[in-house]
């Protein structure tokens, strides 16, 4: 420093050396103050980083780096005083350079001793430390204005940072969650469970949704519940893992979920009428595209209607199906077979020309399934078919009665 | 088990009725049973009725249709009367085999089936 005793070869080339080595190592700007809290020495990034060549800075109290308020406040005079009584001492605050632009800045001061140990001096160093509050007013905006709550736990289990949506969710003030164990937020019952929860994720932390395939709650302040969708994710910080835990109140998406159910129920419902046409004949006229479910539906319901008349034949109308693919060539074999099992005999109507070569050449085989282009065609051999049955009993009473009277 | 399950003969045909649940060691005896008797009186049908059962699992169904298969080779006929629907949709659901399975709703249609049955096969023959 400039101020360094004179009488050695260069020492003060050796200690400027040391003093940009110590810069370049620690990104601090340097300066020296004497007792009275004047400019004594002065360094080219204090330059750089304040503005002020050495010639502006030498010799002024160092409180021309302070703002106004602070220099109004005597924050100045306070911090050489602490450093003076106490030694090192650390201060963060609003500097001004000589551009007039404010800078948050890190100020470390130390004593400087003589040889017999009495202070003679105080080194400073400077650093820039904005950014980090630019992060810092990042992340605390981007919490604020999620749009869902947010609650970060630390280690121990216990609420650290709660955003404004988390509050509003959960009908709590900020100050009262603050180091409350997150189990207030669960209901009673998951709270056993909860704490193993929370060490597995403690062992490998990852971002992921919490819970998948449970239906999870949140537990408001007045104990009511509503339901939930967590994400979890690792914050790393110098208190250790911090969990990142963002929660979003689904009630209404679940409302609608079950109300889409309903709605998809009664379309099913309706589009799987079973009719009787005749006695002991009903017919299945179906219409759309078959599914799995809507097949299993369709067969279900007319089993039920065969077992409630006692119906002894069904047609199947396909004329309304666009298209018979093998998966629902599948779907109305089963159907036929069911039926069948249950002792009513199935005959297919319907069928169009495209329909019929669709399904030879996907070599479904409909065995003994009775077949008929139209659904009139298809009646008129139900009836037929009853009248044989009926026929055929009346001939065997007449046999029986007839055998009587011999 | 010592359970005994009734056997009617009404006219030339025969008529068990299982219910509840059945036990896999109770199943066979049935066949045995209802081979054996139908062999003993020379019944031209048999009407299986299970609307009763509880359960009907692949294994009860196959031992159905066996015993329908030994039921032809005697010369007689089998129907299957009162598979529920729920029964059915396993069955179906299960693959198990019974093509060949002739089933009717109740009793009543079954008789009458048999009845067909009994006609078509004296006239093939």
């Amino acid at each position: 420093m400039t101020a360094a005793p004179v009488g050695e070869p260069d020492p003060r080339v050796r200690l400027r050396e040391l003093e940009t080595l110590l810069e370049a190592f620690a990104g601090h700007a340097l300066f020296r103050l004497d007792l009275d809290g004047r400019v004594a020495g002065w360094t080219p990034m204090a330059e750089r980083l304040l503005g002020y060549r050495a010639d502006e800075a030498l010799g002024r109290p160092v409180a021309f780096l302070y703002t106004e308020e602070d220099r109004a406040a005597r924050s100045p005079a306070s911090d050489l005083a602490a450093a003076r009584e106490s030694g090192r001492t650390e201060v963060e605050g609003w500097r001004v350079r000589k551009d007039g632009s404010r800078f948050m800045a890190n100020m470390v001061f130390a004593p400087i001793r003589g040889e017999r140990g009495e202070v003679t001096g105080l080194a400073v160093a400077v650093r820039d430390v904005t950014g980090r509050l630019h992060a810092e007013a990042m992340f605390r905006g981007l919490l604020e204005t999620a749009p869902d709550g947010v609650v970060i736990v630390g280690p121990d289990g216990r609420i650290r940072i709660v955003n404004r949506q988390a509050e509003a969710l959960f009908g709590y003030e900020r100050e009262e969650l603050i180091g409350k164990p997150i189990e207030v937020l669960i209901p009673e019952r998951f709270r056993d469970r909860h704490d193993a929860y929370r060490r597995d994720y403690a062992r490998a932390p990852r971002i992921r949704p919490m819970g998948i395939g449970l239906e999870l709650y949140g537990r408001r302040r007045d104990g009511s519940e509503f339901p939930v969708e967590i994400s979890l994710g690792p914050l790393e910080t110098d208190q250790g893992t911090l969990v990142t835990a963002v929660i979003r109140d689904v009630t209404e998406h679940r409302e609608q979920e079950q109300r889409l159910q309903r709605q998809r129920d009664e379309i099913m419902e309706l589009s799987t009428p079973v009719i009787q046409v005749w006695d002991k004949v009903l017919a299945l006229p179906i219409i759309g595209t078959l599914d799995s479910l809507r097949a299993a539906r369709l067969t279900e319901g007319l089993l039920q209607k065969i077992a409630d008349d006692q119906a002894e034949i069904i047609i199947l109308d396909i004329s309304g199906v666009p298209t018979i693919d093998t998966q629902v060539a599948q779907h109305l074999l089963k159907t036929v077979q069911a039926a069948t099992l249950m002792g009513a005999e199935s005959i297919l109507s319907g069928v169009r020309p495209e329909t019929a070569q669709a399904m030879v050449h996907l070599g479904i085989d409909f065995g003994r399934l009775r077949s008929r282009s139209t659904l009139r065609d298809a009646l008129r051999l139900a009836l037929r078919i009853l009248a044989d049955r009926a026929g055929a009993a009346q001939a065997a009473t007449g046999m029986l009665r007839g055998e009587q009277g011999r | 088990m010592t359970e005994i399950i009734p056997i009617l003969r009404i006219g030339e045909t025969l008529l068990i009725s299982l219910q509840g649940e059945l036990d896999d060691a109770t199943v066979l005896r049935i066949e045995e049973q209802l081979t054996r008797e139908v062999a003993r009186t020379c019944a031209t049908g048999t009407l299986i009725d299970v609307s009763g059962l509880t359960i009907v699992d692949s294994f009860i169904a196959r031992v159905l249709t066996r015993i329908a298969g030994m039921i032809r080779l005697l010369g007689s006929h089998a129907v299957i009367v009162g598979i529920q629907p729920a029964v059915a949709i396993t069955l179906v659901e299960l693959g198990v085999p019974m093509g060949h399975l002739n089933t009717a709703l109740n009793a009543e249609q079954g008789m009458a089936l048999l009845r067909r049955l009994r006609d078509d096969g004296d006239r093939s023959d």
